[in-house]
């Protein structure tokens, strides 16, 4: 298993990070953390599809509504290292049950003040799921937007 | 002396039927002012259905209108297309991928 978090360390660092961390199998539908949830860890996915959603209202009703959703490898809920350290969305397995390796930040952050380089390595790791995030989302806004407009000017 | 009899007897019945009629008025005025007896309140009946065991289905969406359910799939089947496209126009940036229609049935 290869983690988009763990790209170019090496094998005994990965290994030492993997160490930091608490396997986790999460059944199907079951909530890993919900929006506004303290984030103390961060997850690897292992195994199954994370399905992150945000609540909005859909005819009077508050309803989760699907934004994204996290394959193997990918990285979940990393605001657990970005300030003010607070979930911003609800992350649950989705139609099968998924496997999480929970990685604790207090834990990380002792690592990478012991290993500085591979510290690095994560954070620059950490800039390019978030900088993705960033642009996909970026890219929606503009495309819904673009929309509102051409239906304000039909 | 009989007449006088006759007369006193029928002024004595006169007397009595009036004071009975008055009687009998006075009492008949609160049956007007009360309020007619309470019935007990009797559900609806719906009506009855031969040939057929099963109830019937209630009606929850309005006519025009999809299931919630449905709407919520239309929903993340629509970010899926809209993430998909956005994807496309990272990997190769260009006006007319990032404006490229979709096939969302949610704004078609």
């Amino acid at each position: 298993m290869t983690h988009e978090l763990l790209n170019g360390l090496s094998s005994a660092e990965i290994e030492q990070i993997l160490k930091l961390g608490t396997r986790l199998i999460i059944p199907s539908g079951v909530s890993l953390f919900r929006l506004g949830d303290p984030a103390d860890r961060l997850f690897l996915t292992e195994r199954g599809r994370i399905k992150l959603t945000l609540p909005m209202q859909v005819r009077g009703r508050e309803e989760d509504v699907f934004v994204e959703e996290r394959s193997p490898g990918q990285t979940v809920g990393w605001s657990a290292l970005i300030p003010p350290y607070r979930f911003t969305l609800t992350a649950a397995a989705a139609l099968f049950e998924a496997e999480v390796i929970a990685l604790p930040r207090e834990a990380l952050l002792h690592y990478f003040a012991a290993n500085p380089a591979a510290g690095c390595k994560i954070t620059l790791n950490l800039a390019v799921v978030i900088g993705h995030r960033l642009q996909l989302f970026q890219t929606m806004w503009l495309r819904e937007m673009q929309r509102t407009v051409e239906v304000r000017s039909a | 002396m009989d007449m006088l009899l006759i007369g006193l007897c029928v002024g004595v019945s006169a007397v009595a039927f009036v004071a009975l009629a008055f009687g009998a008025a006075m009492r008949s005025e609160p049956w007007n002012t009360t309020a007619p007896p309470q019935l007990p309140l009797v559900k609806a009946v719906a009506p009855a259905r031969f040939f057929s065991d099963r109830a019937p289905v209630p009606t929850v969406v309005p006519s025009g209108q999809v299931p919630i359910e449905v709407l919520l799939l239309q929903i993340e089947n629509h970010v899926r297309l809209e993430q998909a496209a956005a994807e496309s126009f990272l990997a190769f940036p260009s006006q007319a991928l990032l404006h490229s229609k979709t096939t969302s049935p949610l704004v078609n």
